[in-house]
C-alpha cells in the first residue's frame, strides 16, 4: 500500500503509467512506416511544419521532451520539500544538455541561431537564463555568468576544470559529474519511508552511469585508475565507493565484469563489448525501475521510476522516428532500440551488406 | 468613438538599399504595424535585414555589458533621427567587439586578482598552521628520494574522490586544516611509482599548490611581511585597475552613448526583419495601417526614399480579419479603464471597442455602490497625490472619487453623515425596495444592452447565424425581454402575461430546437443536452439579472456600516468619538471601497464582457522611435 500523504500522486503515477509502451508496442511501431508512425504519435504536424529532415528530427525531439517535462511537472505539483527538489534534480538534465550545446556552441563560434536551435524549450524551475548566456563570447565569460545562478556549483568547477586543462571533455565530464553527484547526494539525505526506494532508483541509474563510464574510461581512452575514479560517482546502488576503487584497477571487460556484484555479474555475464554491456544494464536498471513502479511503497520513488521509464520510452520513439526519416535499415534502428544482442545487430548489418554486394 | 478604427492592408516594394531609409520613415509616422505573413510571389525568398539583424543583436549585448560593466546608464529615447546604413552598423558591432575583448580583460583581471587574493589568505593560513608546528618544514618543501610530496588545497566537495583516486596509486591525502569550502591537505606518494595521470587527476580535483617558503622554519616573520605585502601588492593592483577601468570608461563615455543612438535608431529595420522578403534588389514589406493614415505615410515616403516605390493599400479580407490588429483607446482619460479592459482581452477587429461602455457603467455602478460626498473626494484627493507612482491610473482613482462624491451628493452623504447636507434625491436606506427595484432595473439595461452589443459584434464579423441563434443573440435577447414583461405581469398582477409568456416560451423552443441541430450522439443524450441547455439558458438570465441587486445592495450596506461607525463613536467621549470616525471611514474606504471596486468588475467581466467582447483581437503595435 502506498504512502497516504501522496494519494493524489500515487493515483496520478498509476494513470500515467497505463501510457508506458510495452516491448511489444515498441518492436510493432519499429516495424510502422514514418507517416502511420507520426500519426499513432500525433505528431504529423510537426513533421508537416518543418522544412528538412533535420529539422523534423529537431521538432520530434523537442516534442517529445516537452512532453516528458511537462509530465514532470504534473508529478512535482503535488511534491514539496526535498521530493520536490530531487525530481527537478533529475529533470536539469536537460538543462545541461542545454548548458552543453551553448558550451559547444561558443567552442566552436557557431551563430546565436544555430545554437538556439539546438536548445530544448525547458519549464521555467530548471530553466537556464539562456538570454544572459547568449551575450557571452567565450566558454570562460559563460560559464562566469552562470557562476551568478542557481548552476553555480556546476559552473565553478566546469570553469576551473577548462581553465587548467582546456579540453572540451574535461569541461563536459565535469559537469556531468557534477550533476550525478547532485543526485546522490541529495538522495542520501532521505530517511524513511522513501530513502530506501529512492536509492535504490537512483543507484540503479548511477550504477548503469559507473560501469559505462568505467569501461569507456578505461578500455577506450585509456584512463589511468586513479583518472577513472576521480570521474565516476560513487553510487547509492551496487557500484559504491569501495567497489569502484577495486573495479577501476582491473584491465579488461572480461574480469570487470566477473568483480561485478550480484546480479549484475550473471546479467552481464558473456557481454563481448560495451554496446552489449550498455544494453544489458540498460535493462537492469529499467527492471529496477519497472518493479518500483508496479510493487514501490513511496509515491515520490514511483513517480521518479515512472519519468525514467518515461523518457527511455521516449527515445526509443524519437530513435524509430529518427532513423526512419534519415532512411536507416531496420537493423541500425534495432540496434539503436537495443532489441537484440549487439553482436547478432552487428552480424545482420554485416549479412546485409553482403547481400547488396 | 465605440466603433473600431477601420484599417488597410499595405503592401510596400523598394530597393532593398532604401530599407533602412524606409523602416525610419514608417517608425518616425508610428502608424505601420508590420505583417510577417510571408508574400504570395514565391520569388520573394530571401530575407534582406537577417545580416543587419545580427549585427544589432550582437552589438547590443555587447554595449548592454560594457553599460553593465562601466556603470553606465543608456538612454532609451532617441535625440536626432538619422539612416543608419549596414556597413556603419556592423563597423559598430565590430567595434563594440573589440572595446569588449579590452573590458571583459580588464574584468577578468581583476577576478583574478580576486582569486590570487584568496589564494594569499589561504597561504596565510596554512603557514601559520605550519609555523606552529615542531617538525622539520624542509622535508614537506622538498620531494625527496623516496617521497614525492604535494601540499596545497582542494575544494571540500572532491576531496573524498579524489583520495580514494590517488590512493590507487598508493598515494596518501593528509588534511591538516579546513577553511570555508577548500581543504588543505599534503599528499605523499612513493616517487618511483608517481602515476602519469597524476597532474590531471589533480587538476581535475581543483587542487592549488601552496607550497611552503625556504625561510619559513627560521625567519618566520619575514614570511609573513612577504606574504602581507603580496596581499597590500595584490590589493593596490586591484585598485589601480579599478581606475584604469573607469578612466577607460570614462574616456568611452561618448562613444558608448553615440552607438546606443545608433542601435536605438537601427531599432526598426531589426524589427521589420520578420516581415522583410526579398528578391535581388527589390525587397517587400506588407503591414496594417489606419485607413486615414495610409496618405501621411505614402507621402512621408515619397518625402524621404531616395528611389521609386509602389505602395498599395486594400481593405481587410474576410479571412484574415483576425489578423488585422486593433487600435487601443489612447484617451488619457480612458487609458486606465482601457488596461483594465486589456486585462479581460484585445477586441478582435471590428468588434466595439468597450472601453466608453466600460468606463461609464464602471462609475454608474462604482458611485452608486459608494456614493459619499467626502469619501470620494479622500479616494480622489489620493490619487491626485499619488499620480507619480499610481503612473497612468491615476485618472482611474480620481473618476471613481468624483463618481462617488456625485453619488453622495444624491444620496446626501457626508463621511457617512447623511445630515450635513441635503440629499439631492434620498438616502438609500429611506427606501431600500424602491433601490433593489432599480438595481433590477439597471440589470436588465445593462444585460440587454450587452446582448445587443454581442448581436452587432457578431453581425460586423460576419457571423450571422450566432447572432441570430447563439450565446446572446437574438433569440436569446427575445426571450430574455419576453421573460423580463412576464415577470413584470407576475409581479405586478399575480398571474403571467399571455403575450410575454407565448414569445418567451417560442423563443426558447427555437433554441432548443437550435442546439437540438447542432448535438451529435444517441437520441437520449441529445435529448439530455438540449435540455440541460435550455433550463441553463432560463437559470443563467434570472440569475445574471438577480445578480444586479448588489449594485443597491452594496449601497445598503455603506449607509449600514456609516451607522455603525456613528453609533460606535456615539458611544464614547469626545477624542473617542473623533478617532473613531476618522477610522471607521479609512475602514470604509479601504475595506469596502476594495469590495466594492472587486464587485463592479466582477459584474463588467462577467455579466458584460462573456456577453459581448471576445477579447480574442491584438493590439496595434507599430513601430515606433523611442523618443522622449
Amino acid at each position: 500500500m502506498a504512502d497516504a500523504d501522496h494519494a493524489y500522486l500515487d493515483a496520478r503515477v498509476s494513470m500515467m503509467a497505463t501510457g508506458l509502451h510495452d516491448p511489444d508496442t515498441i518492436d510493432r511501431l519499429a516495424t510502422l512506416p514514418l507517416s502511420a508512425l507520426v500519426d499513432q504519435l500525433g505528431l504529423d504536424a510537426l513533421l508537416d511544419a518543418a522544412p528538412s529532415p533535420r529539422a523534423r528530427s529537431r521538432a520530434i525531439e523537442q516534442a517529445l521532451v516537452h512532453q516528458l517535462l511537462a509530465e514532470l511537472q504534473v508529478l512535482i505539483r503535488p511534491l514539496q520539500g526535498d521530493e520536490r527538489e530531487l525530481m527537478l534534480a533529475w529533470g536539469r538534465k536537460y538543462a545541461l544538455y542545454n548548458l552543453k550545446t551553448l558550451l559547444r556552441g561558443k567552442l566552436h563560434a557557431l551563430e546565436a541561431e544555430t545554437i538556439a536551435e539546438q536548445l530544448f524549450d525547458l519549464p521555467a524551475p530548471i530553466r537556464l537564463p539562456i538570454h544572459t548566456l547568449f551575450r557571452a563570447e567565450s566558454v570562460e565569460e559563460l560559464l562566469r555568468q552562470l557562476e551568478t545562478g542557481p548552476y553555480r556549483q556546476i559552473a565553478r568547477q566546469a570553469r576551473e576544470v577548462y581553465a587548467r586543462r582546456r579540453e572540451p571533455f574535461a569541461l563536459e565530464a565535469a559537469i556531468d559529474q557534477h550533476y550525478y553527484l547532485g543526485l546522490a547526494r541529495h538522495v542520501r539525505t532521505f530517511g524513511a519511508p522513501h530513502g530506501t526506494a529512492l536509492r535504490r532508483l537512483i543507484g540503479a541509474a548511477l550504477d548503469r552511469v559507473d560501469l559505462l563510464w568505467l569501461l569507456r574510461f578505461r578500455l577506450c581512452y585509456g584512463l589511468s585508475p586513479s583518472e577513472t575514479f576521480y570521474w565516476l560517482v560513487p553510487s547509492t546502488g551496487l557500484l559504491g565507493r569501495e567497489r569502484l576503487l577495486r573495479l577501476v584497477a582491473l584491465d579488461g571487460l572480461e574480469p570487470v565484469i566477473e568483480a561485478l556484484p550480484a546480479p549484475l555479474a550473471g546479467q552481464l555475464a558473456g557481454s563481448e563489448d560495451i554496446a552489449e554491456v550498455q544494453r544489458r544494464v540498460n535493462i537492469h536498471s529499467a527492471t529496477i525501475a519497472r518493479a518500483l513502479l508496479a510493487h514501490g511503497d513511496s509515491a515520490p520513488a514511483r513517480a521518479l521510476a515512472y519519468l525514467m521509464l518515461r523518457e527511455a520510452d521516449l527515445l526509443r520513439l524519437f530513435a524509430i522516428i529518427q532513423g526512419r526519416l534519415l532512411g536507416l535499415a531496420q537493423h541500425t534502428i534495432d540496434a539503436a532500440l537495443e532489441r537484440a544482442p549487439s553482436g547478432c545487430t552487428w552480424r545482420a548489418a554485416a549479412c546485409t551488406r553482403r547481400e547488396e554486394t | 468613438m465605440l466603433s473600431p478604427t477601420a484599417m488597410k492592408h499595405v503592401r510596400l516594394l523598394v530597393l532593398a538599399e532604401d530599407l533602412p531609409t524606409a523602416s525610419l520613415a514608417l517608425a518616425e509616422t508610428g502608424l505601420f504595424h508590420p505583417d510577417a505573413r510571408a508574400p504570395d510571389e514565391a520569388r520573394l525568398d530571401t530575407a534582406p535585414a537577417r545580416d543587419y539583424r545580427r549585427h544589432h543583436e550582437r552589438a547590443r549585448q555587447r554595449l548592454d555589458k560594457l553599460a553593465e560593466l562601466l556603470d553606465l546608464a543608456l538612454p532609451q529615447h532617441i535625440d536626432q533621427p538619422r539612416v543608419i546604413e549596414p556597413e556603419s552598423l556592423a563597423a559598430l558591432d565590430h567595434w563594440l567587439g573589440e572595446l569588449w575583448q579590452t573590458a571583459s580583460a580588464h574584468a577578468e583581471g581583476l577576478r583574478q586578482l580576486d582569486d590570487e587574493a584568496r589564494l594569499v589568505a589561504e597561504h596565510q593560513a596554512a603557514l601559520a598552521n605550519f609555523a606552529a608546528l615542531d617538525i622539520d618544514l624542509a622535508v614537506l618543501r622538498n620531494n625527496t628520494r623516496f617521497l614525492d610530496i604535494h601540499v596545497g588545497m582542494v575544494p571540500r566537495e572532491n576531496l573524498a574522490r579524489l583520495g580514494g583516486a590517488l590512493g590507487l596509486a598508493h598515494y596518501l591525502v593528509h588534511v591538516y586544516m579546513q577553511r570555508g569550502d577548500q581543504t588543505h591537505v599534503v599528499i605523499v606518494g612513493p616517487s618511483d611509482a608517481a602515476p602519469e595521470s597524476l597532474p590531471q587527476v589533480l587538476a581535475a580535483a581543483g587542487f592549488q599548490a601552496l607550497p611552503i617558503p625556504v625561510e619559513l622554519d627560521r625567519e618566520p616573520a619575514r614570511v609573513r611581511q612577504q606574504l602581507e605585502t603580496r596581499s597590500a601588492d595584490i590589493a593596490r593592483r586591484r585598485a589601480a585597475l579599478e581606475r584604469e577601468l573607469a578612466e577607460w570608461g570614462a574616456d568611452h563615455r561618448a562613444q558608448l552613448l553615440a552607438a546606443q543612438q545608433t542601435l536605438l535608431l537601427a531599432a526598426p529595420l531589426v524589427a521589420l526583419d520578420p516581415a522583410l522578403r526579398a528578391s535581388g534588389p527589390l525587397a517587400h514589406l506588407a503591414g496594417w495601417v489606419p485607413a486615414s493614415a495610409v496618405e501621411a505615410l505614402e507621402q512621408r515616403l515619397r518625402e524621404t526614399l531616395p528611389h521609386p516605390f509602389a505602395l498599395s493599400a486594400r481593405d481587410p479580407r474576410a479571412d484574415e480579419r483576425r489578423l488585422v490588429p486593433t487600435v487601443i483607446t489612447r484617451n488619457r482619460l480612458l487609458a486606465p479603464f482601457a488596461t483594465l479592459v486589456g486585462q479581460y482581452g484585445i477586441p478582435e477587429y471590428g468588434e466595439v471597442d468597450p472601453t466608453p461602455l466600460f468606463a461609464v457603467t464602471f462609475l454608474l455602478m462604482f458611485g452608486s455602490m459608494f456614493g459619499d460626498l467626502g469619501q470620494g473626494a479622500v479616494i480622489a484627493l489620493a490619487a491626485w497625490l499619488l499620480r507619480r507612482r499610481l503612473g497612468r491610473f491615476w485618472p482611474f482613482g480620481l473618476l471613481a472619487g468624483l463618481s462617488s462624491m456625485a453619488f453622495g451628493l444624491v444620496f446626501g452623504s457626508v463621511f457617512g453623515n447623511e445630515h450635513l447636507i441635503p440629499a439631492l434625491w434620498m438616502s438609500p436606506l429611506t427606501d431600500p425596495l424602491r433601490m433593489l427595484t432599480l438595481a433590477l432595473l439597471w440589470g436588465v439595461g445593462f444585460i440587454t444592452l450587452a446582448c445587443t452589443l454581442a448581436i452587432y459584434n457578431r453581425v460586423a464579423v460576419g457571423r450571422w447565424r450566432d447572432a441570430v441563434l447563439g450565446h446572446h443573440g437574438a433569440v436569446n435577447l427575445v426571450f430574455y425581454l419576453a421573460l423580463v414583461g412576464a415577470g413584470v405581469g407576475l409581479a405586478e398582477d399575480g398571474a403571467l402575461a399571455p403575450w410575454p409568456a407565448t414569445i418567451a416560451g417560442l423563443a426558447l423552443a427555437t433554441l432548443a430546437w437550435a442546439s437540438w441541430r447542432e448535438q451529435q450522439g444517441p437520441l437520449i443524450e441529445r435529448a439530455l443536452v438540449v435540455f440541460i441547455a435550455t433550463l441553463e439558458t432560463v437559470i443563467g438570465y434570472v440569475s445574471n439579472t438577480l445578480s444586479f441587486l448588489r449594485v443597491a445592495a452594496f449601497g445598503l450596506n455603506h449607509v449600514a456600516l456609516a451607522i455603525a461607525v456613528y453609533t460606535l463613536a456615539g458611544m464614547l467621549g469626545e477624542v473617542g468619538h473623533l478617532i473613531t470616525l476618522v477610522l471607521g471611514n479609512l475602514f470604509i474606504i479601504v475595506l469596502e471601497g476594495g469590495i466594492v471596486m472587486i464587485q463592479v468588475m466582477r459584474l463588467q467581466y462577467y455579466e458584460g464582457f462573456s456577453r459581448y467582447f471576445s477579447g480574442d483581437g491584438h493590439a496595434f503595435a507599430p513601430l515606433r522611435l523611442p523618443r522622449d
